[in-house]
């Protein structure tokens, strides 16, 4: 190869990356302008921006990732202030979600791939809603009647801060389900170990909520010692708790999905729906672990109706 | 975005810089030691009856000997190892949040087999100091070459006793070669998609040769001067003879072989002891000159598999293994290998290890198998900025041409 022909071919390499990126961010002018926040560069974040563009296919959207910086995310929010106004924002993650809260009070806002959103937006936003990571209340407690019907009475340890909403939601459908939820409220971390030490007589099983203050690498191992010291069954949030040994581990299915989602309730704005008229969502499908090995020690006998239903079974 | 593209131009500019960045007459820097004694070899004075002329009766024994270490030398010098970067965050599903990395900033020489991350771009400035101490094992402030004598009575045997004893005189040509390389590289890595990078390493050199050569004549017992027929040497150096002491070389600068490169990770978190998994293709260019010694003159071609697996988000080992093709000389054809850890020590401070091999199953004799010991870290004192210092120790000084140790230092920023 000659050296004339491979610095052409240097630069053409080059030149393609050029014109593919600003191809990549271009956009047709009638479509409708959606920014998207992202909060960092993470897999499950990329899949749920998949899923969202594949469902607005004929939307012009910009991306710009804030990299886990909650002040770069308000400064690129702020200069979009004085530019063009876009359509919509689609803010990933609760950082993205925080940004745009702090930021944006007249766009409408949509976000994805938020846990415990109502712990970030304040009760009188009006231009936010979104797909939340959370799993439905009432599949965690069918599943935990349906595994062991025989539990009534289900631990809960949570910040009021964090949860506090999740758990008055619980215990309305508790009492629907005939479950009773016995609940101890904390407001710091080292508290949690006495709070459960506490419930040892008065609890048939444990439910980890996806709350900040409990969720230490070192509380999850107490809860799940506490479990197999009392043949307590705890509904974990994960795939990686249920490794770690709990019962069950109940997630959201996919970044993908939850993406999807996001991308109805935006098209339902960009149709004219008023924001407010739009409510969060949370998960529509779930990924299920179950851990039969837990189960043998605790001598639960999984319905082999949960274990079709499973994901993932640890054996 | 915006940044991307500031970046994008920046590279379009060093690439400018490079095309222009050529001396205008290039030298003959890669024959420094096969013309160390001019074009024509070693040729002695010329001497009258009753001797048979003597004049070129090491010529082609001077020509080959010449010829072979500027082959074994110049074959040798080639791009040290160059990486792409890995950093970012991981997703904790537990808590919802994305968790800033706290694995490793990933390895300095070798490769990882995750990806920099969707329409990220890295971009890294290294400075590379190479300063050759041996060849195969022998130091190259004194090399040693012997030439042999033609064959005077067509017996087809160097004879060591008899009148034609003096057929086994010797010229040996002790030589001093300085042989270093500066190389500036600019490194760029841009990832397309979160499993697919794409990257191009642009390298500057300077390449300084200069070899001394002196050159005796000795008789078959090591006497100097050689065989003498009552005081008259029959091989002698004079004015009309190759002067026995030489000099040459010099130093060139200029863009050397660009390296195009692109990973593709297959393999992503399966969990279980299943590493990831990563395919990375290499393609590098003859654009630096051959002549000056600022690149090779051949295409390579080059393909690794690359696997690694994190454990407790700060150790991660890794392995590469891969074929270099060299499209101009298929004895240089490599079987690259690397085995090695990065671990990050604080939490912004990483550690790297690691042993990286070079096999050339056809080689020509000349660094054969080489194995280098890498120790490198790595700190991230902001966001995006990261400082890199490695240092590259030959495990064995025997094989190829060698520096004690290789310096590198490096800067590197993710937009």
């Amino acid at each position: 190869m000659s050296l004339l022909t491979t610095r052409t071919a240097s630069l053409i390499f080059v030149a393609c990356v050029v014109v593919g990126a600003i191809v990549h961010s271009s956009t047709p002018a009638e479509a409708a302008k959606i920014i998207v926040l992202k909060s960092a560069d993470v897999d499950v974040y990329n899949e749920a921006l998949e899923g969202f563009k594949g469902a607005l296919q004929e939307s012009a959207i910009v991306e710009y990732d804030m990299e886990g910086d909650l002040q770069k995310g308000k400064k690129f929010l702020a200069r979009l202030k004085s530019g063009p106004r876009p359509d919509l924002i689609l803010a990933v993650g609760i950082w993205a979600l925080q940004a745009v809260v702090e930021e944006i009070q007249d766009i409408p806002v949509v976000f994805a791939m938020v846990l415990n959103p109502t712990t970030v937006i304040g009760q009188e936003a009006r231009n936010i809603t979104g797909a939340s990571m959370n799993v439905p209340n009432e599949q965690q407690l069918a599943l935990l009647k349906k595994v062991s019907p025989q539990a009534r009475r289900i631990g809960i340890i949570y910040d009021p801060s964090q949860t506090g909403f999740l758990v008055k939601q619980a215990e309305r459908i508790a009492k629907d389900q005939g479950l009773r939820l016995v609940t101890k409220a904390i407001t710091s971390p080292k508290d949690s170990f006495a709070a459960l030490d506490a419930m040892q007589d008065e609890i048939d099983a444990l439910w980890i909520l996806p709350d900040l203050t409990v969720l230490a690498p070192e509380w999850v191992q107490y809860m799940l010692l506490f479990s197999f010291r009392h043949k307590i069954p705890v509904l974990g949030l994960s795939e990686n708790q249920a490794r770690m040994g709990a019962l069950l581990g109940l997630s959201f299915e996919s970044g993908w999905d939850i993406g999807s989602q996001a991308a109805e309730l935006a098209n339902g704005i960009l149709s004219g729906k008023s924001v407010e008229e739009v409510p969060f969502t949370t998960a529509r499908k779930v990924r299920l672990t179950v851990n039969l090995k837990t189960a043998g020690k605790l001598g639960v006998h999984i319905p082999k109706e949960i274990l079709d239903r499973a994901a993932v079974v640890i054996r | 975005m915006t940044s991307c593209l500031r970046a994008i131009t920046a590279i379009l500019l060093v690439l400018w810089i490079g095309w222009f960045a050529r001396s205008a007459e290039a030298t003959d820097l890669k024959n420094t030691i096969r013309n160390l004694y001019g074009s024509q070899g070693i040729l002695l004075e010329p001497t009258g009856l009753p001797f048979f002329a003597q004049e070129s009766r090491f010529q082609a024994s001077s020509l080959q000997g010449l010829d072979n270490l500027n082959t074994q030398l110049t074959s040798a010098i080639g791009l040290p190892s160059f990486s792409s970067s890995v950093t970012g965050f991981t997703f904790d599903m537990d808590r919802g949040i994305p968790v800033r990395t706290t694995e490793s900033l990933g390895p300095l020489l070798t490769e990882r087999a995750t990806t920099l991350g969707a329409r990220k771009l890295d971009m890294t400035l290294t400075y590379t100091r190479l300063n050759f101490t041996k060849l195969q094992g022998k130091d190259l402030d004194n090399l040693e070459l012997v030439f042999l004598r033609d064959d005077a009575n067509g017996n087809g045997i160097r004879d060591t006793s008899g009148p034609f004893s003096f057929e086994s005189d010797i010229i040996r040509a002790r030589l001093k070669v300085d042989l270093s390389q500066d190389i500036v590289a600019f490194i760029a890595t841009y990832g397309f998609t979160s499993v697919w990078d794409v990257g191009l390493v642009v390298p500057f050199t300077h390449v300084r040769l200069v070899a001394k050569a002196s050159a005796a004549i000795l008789d078959q017992f090591g006497n100097p001067g050689g065989t003498t027929i009552g005081n008259l040497p029959i091989h002698r150096f004079g004015p009309n003879s190759t002067p026995p002491d030489a000099s040459g070389g010099g130093e060139e600068t200029g863009l050397g072989d660009i390296i195009l490169r692109t990973k593709y990770n297959f393999l992503r978190n399966s969990g279980g002891l299943t590493p990831d998994l990563a395919f990375l293709f290499e393609v590098k260019l003859p654009t630096g000159d051959a002549k000056r010694l600022l690149g090779t003159g051949g295409t390579n071609l080059a393909g690794l598999l690359i696997a690694s697996k994190t454990y407790g988000r700060w150790f991660t080992p890794h392995v590469n293994v891969g074929y270099e093709i060299n499209t101009k000389d298929l004895e240089q054809n490599t079987i690259r290998y690397a085995l090695g850890f990065d671990a990050r020590l604080l939490s912004e401070l990483s550690f790297d290890a690691d042993v990286i091999g070079h096999q050339k199953p056809e080689g020509n004799g000349t660094g054969n198998h080489t194995v280098d010991l890498s120790l490198g870290v790595k700190w991230n004192p902001l966001n995006s900025l990261i400082f890199r210092a490695n240092v590259q120790i030959p495990l064995d000084k025997d094989s190829g041409l060698r520096a004690d140790f290789i310096p590198t230092v490096g800067v590197e920023y993710l937009f």
